[in-house]
């Protein structure tokens, strides 16, 4: 009896240990988050930028296989957050993953508009600035067609330049969380509708959107997110891993970059109030941009919990597209999850890699 | 014993999954409940004439401080935005005429050669089967 009376003794002895050293593993991992110390490096996958201009950057990946497909991968960022969240860290990184599986891949990142960057439009990036990146592309590769690949706004500009330029070099599109029938955004329509909501008077006078505003207008579409994840931070602080992941999104999440003021605006009335890409209303540079003229092969990943790019804007994508190869995947997870992090390891990426090796030979 | 040592663990992860999907629940409904809060029209309506009001102020601001900086002769964001605005332009025509210069010596038969300085793999990679 003497012993089975010890051993609840020594597990409550045990289990306070262990408490305790958590509960130094959380105030020293806490002290570290409050002080921004260690903070975890991003986005260092070996590269090297081969164009520039302005803020814009085209980057090529070193490519860590002796052979890799012709078709070379063209990562196609959003306006409007950093371009490292598709190149988190070694082992969750989505370019880190495509080159091992024997892609060249490139990146367009839009870099910070700066105050003078405000008068960008759609038209500067779809016909003109993704157009030089895809030269550049072409001479540094030698090959004729690339493939896009855009993340959220990412998507519409290369659905965007997909629909422009049919006969041009765009061998297949992929998009990721990219909404197209804004009627399907919920509550960020309509705090944006134009009963209430004062574009022209907000960008004339700010010029760029401050990154602020964006960042609070994502945070009230979920006010409890930021909250909840304090306090799963607080209790899983004596995880390394998980500390480490917090750490890399929160970072990520936070640096918002402000949005050009014209595209905002075009965004805002040609999109959000008159849903040009759906009704095929929207021209950019006096041409229309007509969904049904995009023919490449088009894959449309999606995740479930976004509440960004809520499926009911981001579902109708393929359908709306002239091409007779198109697939939808509607993946697990939100609208980060859904490309960076442990779970688009196991769920995107490898879709990806095999949905472009059999359309890149 | 170690059935009873397996029930104290037992009993310590449930709390703790018990206390977990109390903060996912709890996490959702707020959210629910937020969300139909800002939801409204009404709070559309705010929120409109809260960025209409932060607006109207940062307009005012930018005025009086460009007014302070013409006084003191200093330059003023507009005159920065301007000059960035012109280096933009440059930048425009660099990169045409390189654009132009690329495709002339293309037309001329003259190689153009790539940019890229790291070593070329071999792009014959089939998919698996």
């Amino acid at each position: 009896m003497a012993t089975a009376r010890q051993r609840p003794v020594e597990t409550i002895i045990e289990t306070a240990q262990e408490e305790a050293q958590r509960t130094r593993e959380r105030i020293k991992k806490g002290v570290d988050i409050l002080l921004a110390r260690d903070e975890p490096p991003v986005g260092v996958t070996p590269k090297e930028i081969i164009y520039s201009r302005g803020t814009l950057k085209l980057y090529h990946y070193k490519p860590t296989t002796d052979e890799v497909y012709r078709v070379p991968v063209v990562f196609v960022m959003s306006l409007v957050s950093k371009p490292w969240i598709l190149d988190l860290t070694s082992g969750q990184s989505f370019v880190q993953y495509m080159l091992a599986q024997g892609f060249d891949v490139f990146m367009i990142d839009w870099g910070i508009p700066r105050p003078e960057d405000k008068r960008l439009r759609f038209e500067d990036y779809v016909q003109d600035f993704i157009p030089r990146c895809i030269e550049h592309v072409q001479q540094a590769t030698g090959e004729e067609e690339v493939s896009l690949l855009g993340y959220c706004m990412g998507g519409q500009l290369s659905l965007m330049y997909a629909a422009l330029y049919p006969d041009g070099p765009l061998k297949n599109l992929v998009c990721a969380a990219t909404p197209v029938d804004m009627n399907g955004m919920g509550l960020m329509k309509q705090w944006t509708a134009p009963g209430h909501f004062d574009v022209d008077r907000l960008v004339d006078t700010l010029g760029n959107i401050p990154p602020e505003m964006m960042l609070r207008s994502i945070e009230m579409l979920r006010p409890m997110d930021r909250w909840g994840g304090y306090i799963r931070l607080i209790d899983n602080l004596w995880d390394p891993q998980f500390v480490y992941g917090f750490r890399i999104m929160y970072k990520w999440t936070n640096e918002q970059i402000p949005f050009p003021g014209e595209t905002y605006r075009q965004y805002i009335k040609d999109m959000m109030w008159e849903n040009k890409l759906v009704t095929g209303k929207m021209t950019l540079g006096g041409k229309t941009v007509d969904l049904k003229n995009v023919r490449a092969p088009v894959l449309h990943a999606m995740a479930q919990h976004d509440h960004i790019a809520p499926y009911a804007a981001a579902g109708p994508l393929t359908s709306l597209v002239g091409s007779e190869d198109t697939e939808d995947v509607l993946l697990k997870g939100g609208h980060v999850s859904l490309v960076a992090g442990k779970n688009a390891v196991g769920r995107l990426w490898p879709k990806v890699a095999d949905w472009l090796s059999h359309r890149s030979v | 014993m170690p059935a009873q040592n397996g029930n104290t663990e037992s009993a310590n992860a449930d709390v703790a999954q018990l206390w977990r999907a109390w903060l996912s629940e709890t996490e959702r409904q707020l959210n629910g409940f937020f969300g139909e809060v800002l939801g409204t029209e009404q709070f559309a309506q705010l929120s409109g004439n809260f960025v209409d009001g932060y607006a109207v102020v940062q307009h005012s601001l930018n005025q009086s401080m460009e007014r302070y900086l013409n006084t003191f002769n200093l330059p003023t964001h507009s005159d920065i935005v301007e000059l960035g605005e012109r280096l933009n332009t440059i930048e425009e025509r660099i990169s045409s005429l390189e654009t132009t210069l690329h495709n002339v010596a293309t037309q001329v038969g003259v190689p153009a050669s790539a940019q890229v300085t790291q070593l070329r793999p071999r792009r014959t990679r089939q998919p698996k089967p």
